[in-house]
């Protein structure tokens, strides 16, 4: 460059002049060395910074799937309710917009001035807000306050059928009951949008880079109709023995589809907040119980496959109380005649039972209250449920084979006892309850869930037996007289179980567990049915309580279904008229 | 004598790199502006082009007036810079809280761009005239001190930090250059350390609030990233995201969705960057370099003391331009608001660096001149 040229004009000037050259020269190099850091090291990361400052992708979700009950009517739905978001860093005076917003809604406006007076890029000011405030808000064409379209979870049926929807949270996401356990299959898929927009977050373009996917739709098993009837006679009938709570479920029994499935008292799905999640809860497969003479299925069953007893063999002298293994059981009406196996059932005689299931033996009772589902998992399409209590024969106790036999020192579900009844009312086998019968994909695809047979609990000509035994049961000298349905053979059986009182530890004399589970008509059964009521006051019955409610039931449902009345029951009304 | 044909001593290489930074100025404002909506300047670039072509004119100007002649008219320019900063403060248009602009005819000019040129040339002659062969004593640096005080304080008072500074700065290299008395030079470094704090809350408080923040904002962008320290950070995501190759002309999406501010005036670096990528820029910084050398190098061979000092401030004042220019778009320099010379979107700033140059291609052209 010859800026070193000592021959030229000046040369006592040079050395300054370098050191000037030297500045310019180390400026420009900085230049570049901070160039090709910001370009050739922090580009990619820029770039990125870049592409995320004017794209914006923003999740859409996919609609969440509606569930139908059997005769499609809609039971969860979705309704249009945009959220109310902030960004906090393009609002100038944040108090002065949250006193604004504060004006058209229920909301703090310090609290939310706090919430908006920060740096952040998006701060939710309110979730699900209902149209007419969406209106009044969009008005004020505030910046840096916009909607987001959401959808939120509404039960138009409210109460009804509450525990088995269960509900979701503000994210939609289940929580409890269907919602919980088909979360996967409901849930929409999230969609992405991208939106590019300018630096004052005008939207330039918008592309869809994935559609949102709607949630599959659901298909219950539940008719809601049935649902209704079973929640409306099992409230009446807590509310009339002032009881704790209640437990309802219609089936069908060679299908396993669950007809209706009622907790009482209910709860609405639509603010769960307003409950305890003692309320929540699906008592029908979440809580165990001692069932007491409904058990007696089991060990008639047992008896009868086993070819040990027939239906009408005396099998009980009809004494008052019998002593075994150091413990006295009792018989609250004892009769003092000598009872057949039928009647030991009918009359539900404990001390007959006894000595029924001392003949079946410890294993044999074991094996049939293991086969009959007992201790184990119905599978239902259910959270929560759970496996009941059934003990191995090597820990029981002396008397355990006997209180066992009469539905005692065992914990069942509710809905393991129907499933357990309908295996003798469809001949034999031992069915999967379930909730839901198809699944609809967004793109309207069906998948039909079909019945599935766990296996054969008891021969045919054995269940034939116990349908007999069962309807004796509801006959004129049964227990469960109050269950026969006018028109339709019935077979059922009562219970009344004793609860343990949690401050003696020993069964208590006031507080029982009232039941009733049979099915109809007898011998080619259209439903199951089970009525438990916790905690009845004054008579507690099964017989008084829960056989009632099974009447009333079977009785609308059966109109319901157009199920017409046997020819012979026919006759016999036609007759007695 | 030699016979010496005018032209012929006319550097065209220089004047090549010129119109090139010219073109690369004129593509790179065409794309910065493309996506404006609703600015009804008419097209900016188009008026670019007609300001480059009279900046040439004036270059050619510059190259053919004798720079000994030009410096006659110096003092003259200077009192007519300092009158038009004074008539600027009483009736000129204010623009993004500044006053800067004089309105001539629908033109719009900035006095303070003639003043920073006038200011240089008006010291240069002083020093031509009063050399000091041991170098200059305080008291002979008064005069020369006031001629650089007076547009300084009058451009800051507009304010226009930026200017007011590259008028010091071209002062102090000058000053540098003539040599002042090295006892001096450790007795005014020694005062200058002594009063830097009190000079500095001086100057901090006749900052104007902006200003401060700029500076503030220098030291940590991301403190205000809505703010002041957003034209850095969008200038270095720009310039980031060009990588190596740059996103093409138009391309651009930072500068295009109205990202980065002031894309076709002080922050068209970051747009270039953005669209030409590493290795554009390595290109660009060749040819303002290859500039700047070549100005050196015509300082270097002046065949007298003024034609050394003189083009000593033109040059310093041009890379001056370009290194703080760059450097704030880059962020290892504050906002101060300078165009970069050739490239920035600018009438006036145009024409006088083009006039500045002239004088260059003047002052290497008489090295030849024998008379």
């Amino acid at each position: 460059m010859g800026l070193f040229n000592r021959e030229i004009f000046n040369r006592s000037k040079w050395r300054r002049f370098n050191i000037l050259v030297i500045f310019v020269i180390a400026g420009f190099l900085a230049v570049i060395a901070r160039l090709a850091h910001l370009q050739l090291f922090k580009g990619e990361a820029l770039a990125m910074k870049a592409e995320r400052q004017h794209q914006q992708v923003i999740d859409v979700e996919g609609e969440r799937g509606i569930i139908y009950d059997r005769a499609m009517r809609e039971i969860a739905v979705n309704l249009d309710m945009p959220s109310l978001y902030g960004t906090p860093s393009s609002i100038e005076d944040p108090w002065k917009v949250a006193k604004k917003i504060s004006h058209e809604m229920d909301i703090d406006s310090s609290l939310l001035a706090k919430r908006l007076d920060n740096d952040r890029h998006f701060v939710w000011i309110r979730r699900r807000v209902p149209p007419e405030d969406v209106k009044k808000i969009g008005d004020m064409n505030l910046k840096g306050i916009g909607f987001i379209p959401e959808t939120r979870r509404f039960y138009p049926k409210k109460e009804l059928i509450g525990h088995l929807l269960g509900f979701t949270d503000i994210d939609n996401h289940g929580l409890e009951g269907l919602e919980r356990h088909y979360e996967k299959l409901l849930r929409g898929k999230k969609g992405t949008i991208l939106l590019e927009s300018d630096a004052r977050h005008r939207p330039v373009l918008t592309s869809t880079l994935f559609d949102p996917l709607k949630g599959n739709n659901l298909r219950l098993t539940i008719d809601e109709v049935i649902q209704y009837i079973m929640e409306k006679e099992l409230a009446a009938a807590v509310d009339k023995h002032h009881a704790s709570d209640g437990v309802g479920i219609v089936m069908n029994p060679y299908t396993g589809e669950i007809l209706a499935m009622a907790v009482s008292p209910r709860f609405n799905p639509n603010t769960p907040g307003n409950y305890t999640s003692e309320q929540w809860r699906n008592r029908a497969v979440t809580d165990v119980y001692e069932p007491g003479s409904t058990f007696k299925l089991v060990v008639a069953s047992g008896v009868l496959e086993e070819g040990l007893i027939s239906p009408n063999q005396i099998v009980h002298d009809g004494r008052e109380s019998m002593m075994y293994g150091g413990a006295v059981i009792h018989d609250p009406h004892p009769t003092n005649q000598p009872m057949t196996f039928k009647e030991v059932i009918a009359h539900s005689s404990n001390v007959g039972t006894a000595k029924i299931g001392i003949t079946l033996g410890k294993d044999r009772l074991y094996k049939y209250a293991k086969t009959f589902g007992f201790g184990e998992k119905t599978g239902i399409d259910l959270p929560g449920e759970v496996n009941g209590i059934v003990r191995n024969p090597a820990t029981w106790s002396g008397r355990s084979l006997i209180t066992i036999s009469i539905g005692q020192e065992i914990g069942i579900t509710p809905l393991q006892l129907i499933t357990a009844a309908s295996a003798i009312a469809n001949g034999g086998w031992l069915v999967k309850p379930h909730i839901v019968s198809e699944i609809t994909d967004s793109s309207g695809n069906i998948k039909g869930i079909k019945p599935e047979l766990v296996r054969r609990v008891i021969s045919a000509s054995t269940s034939r037996k116990m349908v007999e035994i069962f309807k004796e049961v509801v006959g004129p000298n049964g227990t469960g007289k109050l269950a026969a349905v006018d028109g339709f053979s019935t077979a059922g059986k009562t219970g009344t179980a004793q609860k343990i009182d949690p401050e003696t530890g020993k069964y208590s004399r006031s507080r029982f567990i009232s039941s009733f589970v049979g099915f109809v008509p007898a011998e080619s059964p259209e439903i199951a049915i089970l009525v438990i009521v916790d905690e009845p006051k004054g008579i507690a019955w099964g017989g008084s309580v829960a056989a009632p409610v099974f009447k009333r039931v079977a009785e609308q449902t059966l109109l319901y279904m157009h199920v017409e009345p046997t020819e012979r029951e026919q006759l016999k009304i036609m007759a007695e008229n | 004598m030699l016979k010496i044909n005018p032209i012929a001593l006319f550097d065209w290489k220089a004047f090549v790199i010129i119109i090139l930074i010219l073109f690369a100025g004129v593509l790179t404002i065409y794309s910065a502006t493309y996506t404006i909506e609703g600015v009804n300047t008419g097209p900016l670039y188009i008026k670019q082009t007609g300001w480059a072509l009279i900046g040439i004119l004036f270059l050619f100007a510059g190259a053919s007036i004798d720079y000994q002649t030009v410096s006659k008219y110096a003092y003259f320019l200077y009192i007519s810079s300092l009158l038009l900063l004074i008539l600027v403060m009483i009736i000129g248009s204010r623009g993004f809280g500044a006053q800067r602009w004089l309105s001539i005819g629908g033109l719009k000019f900035q006095p303070s761009e003639l003043a920073k040129l006038a200011t240089a040339l008006a010291i240069t002659r002083y020093f031509s005239d009063y050399p000091a062969r041991y170098g200059y004593t305080v008291k002979e640096l008064l005069i020369p001190g006031a001629i650089i005080a007076i547009p300084v304080f009058l451009v800051l008072k507009q304010p226009d930090l930026g200017t007011s500074l590259i008028i010091t700065f071209v002062s102090v290299v000058l000053i540098y250059l003539v040599r002042v008395r090295s006892r001096f030079l450790g007795f005014s470094t020694l005062l200058l350390l002594m009063l830097f704090p009190f000079a500095w809350q001086i100057f901090w408080e006749n900052l104007k609030e902006y200003q401060k923040t700029r500076l503030l904002t220098f030291i940590n962008p991301a403190a205000d990233p809505t703010g002041t320290g957003y034209h850095v950070i969008q200038s270095k995501i720009a310039i980031g995201s060009g990588g190596f190759w740059g996103k093409g002309v138009l391309e651009s999406t930072q500068s295009h969705l109205n990202f980065l501010p002031a894309r076709h005036t002080d922050f068209v670096f970051a747009v270039f960057a953005e669209e030409w990528g590493f290795f554009g820029l390595v290109v660009l910084l060749s040819l303002y370099l290859a500039l700047v050398s070549w100005g050196l190098d015509v300082a270097l061979k002046a065949r007298d003391r003024l034609g050394m000092l003189m083009a000593s401030g033109i040059v310093s004042m041009f890379a001056f331009y370009c290194i703080i220019n760059i450097g704030m778009t880059l962020g290892i320099v504050p906002v101060v608001g300078l165009p970069l010379p050739f490239m920035s979107y600018g009438g006036t700033s145009l024409i006088t660096n083009l006039f500045s140059l002239g004088i260059l291609f003047n002052i290497k052209k008489k090295r030849y001149l024998f008379s």
